[in-house]
């Protein structure tokens, strides 16, 4: 896939395959956030369009990557304003969006758990029974509490908080706040499924070939080799693309038809499909008076709307990187992730770790604050460094927080006045533990072949490894191609996600080779990567290595209106050894671009359960005009090193850096974005005195 | 299932005029299509039949003399660009280059920003503030609407069915200034707009975006200080709540950009 290709217009994403007789489906949903579904009449449909209603799904299996809670249409309760409660597949999507208009559906609206206050009142259940999924996603040890909206905890126990504290001679405790935020990709979900002698076939853009396979064959009551999933090259993902979302129910109404059925997702729609979770966070740190931190409590609850996806992953995630990056002899976490009725949110670049910064590096800043300490000063004295102990009981190896600190901090001039500049550190885990596998066919005509899940999402996945293959073949990149990912075809790979694949996939590359050179035909090379974490200690391998960056913001404030400028903004970000440096280059950019939005201005809004900014111009995202001319980024790397992932790293600083800019100006907010009338909120409370 | 609507191109304005005339309850006119395609692709409008105005030479152009003439069909990007606004009425300039974004801009139409009437557009504030009369004609006249007149409310005109608009007459003015408050990305719509002007002894300042028409109080701007002006505006007007702000919000936002913009003009 060349740039080239993707500049003209010449890649062909899910939303543009293309079957022989192939159908349109549109989706009817839900119009409540929570009804009971008393009956679906798609009688008045006309016999050349399909509908799908409830009573031709009853009999199908219940999927989901970690709580097996959905089923292809909601059944007997529609869990969310947007929940699919029936589909229709014509010749054209107008047409089949005319047949919705034609279906009946009798509601009972019922009380709706709209926000994680009124979830964990508990008063309404979202789901009566959690259990818990037995796809590979479920890796971790969930920990429903069952009779309550909380379908995971997890906990870290680490020392004794209550004993840290007591050595405390400042503590700050303080809640903070992130809200629902989109990816919009510019190609939305999209999905073409067929059914062919019984096996179920599906193109569509995911990071998760295996995982959806698996959950389809249950769904359909298959045996997995009898789901081929295919994965084209997808229009953007963030995250939204994880897991199962629209395949069961395309592959429902191909089965229903007897024809192929494509689903591309209207744009307003991705807004009821999968969303970034909403987060609370209450941090309570203290340290001696020198500035060394000894205890931290962290409680944290994130919304995971009305199905789980794979929200359970997301609070283990948060779990841990809000404690960040620091030696920390005390420290106590609850996380738990809670049913609500909202649409799902699932995966977001970050997974976890912007909400969990926010929180965590912005009551640092508060710290630093109340000991009259540099705010620097404070993170590199208690930054973690090679073979220290994390609050997992891990010890840490080829870490470089404290100069992805010092290096974002120059980058400001923070020697020549802090005023308008904040700072924020960052942890983020991969996925531990994992497999990645890849093969390497010789091809007949001469050349080479990879063989690999590895998805693309624009991230440039192909072309790192296709670089990383090169050179082990020592061939040149015109001989090598590498096929969209085919389950059919490819080995075993865990997932696209977590910025893992340059790293995994680069590591059982070399060993494909090698095998490759022994059979003359194909070599197939696996790596793995080992740990986990107890889910009711806490302790184990959080992270075989570590993501690793920090920011730098520096502000200019109208104090009258509160509109907030981006002056200048680093990254720092440490790569080990950098395999693609274009590509390196632009996943930074893309990032702290993406985390700008996060900061200033992103946020889903509901009224009644409703989302009411369900398009891109009542919900914006940053245009390039919206780029601080000051916006740089470093990559730090070591000769010899291991290839670090960076397709994230440089997003979650984002936002706390900006807000600790604010809070170097007395302007101390909690919660996310930033907009204008929130900034001048804080304004008020410095200049009414009432500052805590 | 609904049909595509009918097309119809006139290469004339009294061609098209006629057609108005004839099907004017049917007959959407068609300009830029930067509002109209959003509304027809997600099917919140299915008109019978799109009368575009592509093809109609008497609604372009754009010149000066005493008044500045902007032709119906001139682009956002034309007026921003043009040496002659630059030069007489760089104001004006300024409001209608500061739209969206330059793919918004090389598309987007005088005579459709203010027949679309949207609360929260730029030009129109700035054209209020100026005096600025749109020409209106219908197979049976012409008739001159001040902008102020033009718009009524949230996307509601007082054009007739049977009415184009031709063009825009802007007055010259000593000073004028247009101030974009956004509250989002650099690409959106203001959250807050001010455009004044000074001509001779009188100072006019319109407010736009907070409101379903452009807000001008003459009577406030007649004595006091900037700051005494940017009160009484905020004190005088009932301003909507938003994405892009709160209306408690907005009154202390325009109490500000009011007084910077009478502070802007007196420089
Ligand atoms: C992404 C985006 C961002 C935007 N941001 C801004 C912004 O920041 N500031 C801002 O001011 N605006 C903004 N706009 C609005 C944009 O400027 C208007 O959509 C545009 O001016 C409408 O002009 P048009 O020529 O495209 O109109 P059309 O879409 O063709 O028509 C609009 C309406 O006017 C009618 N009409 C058009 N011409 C005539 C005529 N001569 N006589 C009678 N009726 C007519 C049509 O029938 C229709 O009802 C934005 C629009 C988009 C799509």
């Amino acid at each position: 896939m060349s740039r080239e290709s993707i500049l003209l217009g010449r890649v062909r994403y899910s939303q543009d395959r293309e079957l022989p007789g192939m159908l349109h489906a549109r989706v009817l949903r839900s119009p409540y956030p929570h009804a009971r579904i008393v009956r679906v009449d798609a009688s008045a449909v006309p016999a050349r369009a399909v509908a799908l209603t409830p009573d031709d799904v009853r009999g199908l299996g219940v999927y989901g990557c970690q709580i097996q809670d959905q089923t292809v249409l909601a059944l007997d309760r529609a869990l969310h304003a947007g929940d699919p409660v029936a589909a229709v597949a014509a010749a054209t999507p107008d047409e089949a969006e005319d047949a919705l208009a034609l279906i009946e559906v009798e509601y009972e609206e019922l009380p709706a758990v709209s926000d994680l206050e009124e979830a964990l009142a508990g008063s309404v259940l979202v789901h009566e029974r959690i259990r818990i999924s037995d796809n590979d996603a479920a890796y971790f040890g969930i920990r429903p509490e069952q009779g309550t909206n909380v379908c995971h905890r997890f906990r870290i126990l680490h020392g004794d908080f209550e004993v840290g504290l007591e050595q405390a001679d400042v503590v700050i405790e303080e809640t903070f706040r992130t809200p629902a935020a989109q990816h919009a990709p510019m190609e939305p979900h999209a999905c073409l499924a067929r059914w062919e002698g019984g096996r179920l076939e599906l193109w569509t853009g995911t990071h998760t070939p295996f995982n959806v396979r698996s959950d389809l064959a249950r769904v359909f009551g298959l045996a997995e080799e009898d789901v081929r999933v295919v994965v084209p090259p997808m229009g953007g993902s963030f995250g939204a693309k994880t897991f199962v979302h629209l395949e069961a129910l395309t592959a429902a109404l191909a089965r229903k038809a007897g024809r192929p059925v494509r689903c591309v997702l209207p744009r307003s729609e991705e807004w009821v499909t999968n969303n970034r979770h909403p987060a609370l966070l209450t941090v309570k740190i203290g340290a001696t008076a020198d500035g060394t931190l000894v205890a931290k409590r962290v409680d944290s609850w994130i919304d995971t709307g009305a199905y789980a996806d794979c929200g359970p992953g997301v609070a283990q995630k948060i779990g841990y990187s809000a404690v960040g990056p620091y030696r920390i002899p005390h420290v106590h976490v609850e996380s738990r992730c809670v049913y609500t009725n909202r649409p799902p949110n699932g995966a977001f670049r970050g997974f976890g770790a912007t909400q969990a910064a926010w929180a965590s590096e912005r009551a640092m800043d508060l710290l630093a604050d109340r000991l009259g300490l540099d705010p620097l000063e404070l993170r590199l004295r208690n930054v973690l460094r090679d073979g220290d102990v994390f609050c997992t009981g891990e010890t840490v190896r080829d870490v470089h927080f404290a100069e992805c600190l010092e290096r974002a901090a120059a980058a400001i001039d923070w020697g020549q006045g802090r005023s308008g500049k904040g700072l924020c550190v960052l942890l983020k885990g991969m996925q531990t533990p994992s497999r990645a596998q890849i093969a390497v066919e010789a091809a007949d005509g001469g050349g080479y072949t990879i063989r690999c899940a590895t998805a693309e999402l624009g991230q440039g996945s192909r072309r790192a490894l296709t670089l990383v293959a090169s050179e082990l073949l020592g061939a040149p990149l015109s001989e090598i191609s590498f096929p969209d990912p085919d389950t059919d075809i490819v080995p075993y790979d865990t997932r696209a996600t977590s910025s893992r694949s340059t790293y995994m996939m680069g590591n059982a590359l070399e060993e494909a080779v090698r095998e490759l050179r022994k059979d003359g035909r194909r070599g197939v090379g696996e790596f793995r990567n080992s740990g986990g974490l107890d889910p009711d200690t806490g302790q184990g391998v959080a992270s075989s290595h570590w993501h690793q960056g920090a920011a730098a913001a520096e502000v200019r404030v109208d104090e009258e209106t509160g509109l907030v400028e981006v002056v200048r903004l680093h990254a720092a970000v440490y790569a080990g050894r950098v395999v693609n440096p274009p590509g390196a280059e632009l996943q930074n950019e893309g990032s702290m671009i993406m985390g700008l939005g996060s900061a200033l201005f992103e946020a889903v809004s509901f009224a009644d359960g409703q989302v009411v900014n369900a398009n891109l111009s009542d919900y914006q995202i940053p245009s390039i005009a919206d780029i601080p001319d000051g916006l740089t980024h470093d990559l730090l790397t070591k000769p010899g090193a291991e290839v670090h992932g960076l397709g994230e790293t440089a997003l979650p600083p984002v936002p706390a850096a900006i807000g600790n800019a604010l809070g170097s100006l007395g302007i101390q907010t909690t919660e996310l974005p930033l907009m204008p009338e929130t900034v001048l909120a804080a304004i008020d409370r410095r200049d009414g005195g009432g500052v805590r | 299932m609904r049909a595509a609507p009918e097309w119809l191109a006139p290469s004339s304005l009294e061609e098209a005029l006629a057609l108005l005339a004839e099907r004017g309850d049917e007959a959407l006119p068609l300009a830029g299509g930067t509002f109209l395609a959003a509304l027809l692709n997600q099917r919140l409008i299915e008109p019978a039949c799109l009368l575009s105005l592509a093809r109609i030479a008497a609604l372009g152009g754009i010149e000066g003399g005493e008044e500045l003439r902007l032709g119906a069909m001139a682009r956002h990007r034309d007026v921003e660009l043009s040496p002659l606004v630059r030069e007489g009425w760089p104001a004006v300039a300024r409001a209608f280059g500061v739209v969206a974004s330059p793919r918004v801009r090389n598309q987007a139409t005088v005579g459709g920003v203010l027949a679309d009437a949207d609360y929260a557009s730029d030009p129109p504030a700035m054209l209020c503030a100026l005096g600025a009369r749109a020409v209106a004609r219908s197979a049976a006249g012409v008739r001159e609407i001040p902008v102020e007149e033009l718009i009524t409310g949230y996307y509601e005109t007082s054009l007739r069915p049977d009415e184009l608009i031709v063009e825009v007459r802007v007055p010259r003015a000593d000073r004028a200034v247009y101030r974009k408050f956004r509250t989002r990305s650099h690409e959106d719509r203001p959250c807050v707009a001010v455009a004044a002007a000074r001509r001779g002894a009188e100072t006019r300042v319109v407010v736009g975006a907070v409101a379903g028409r452009p807000q001008h109080f003459p009577e406030l701007c007649r004595d006091g200080d900037a700051a005494e002006i940017g009160r009484r505006y905020a004190d005088a007007i009932e301003p909507i709540a938003d994405v892009r702000g709160s209306a408690a919000y907005r009154k202390r936002v325009i109490a500000v950009e009011v007084r910077r913009a009478l502070e802007e003009l007196a420089t």
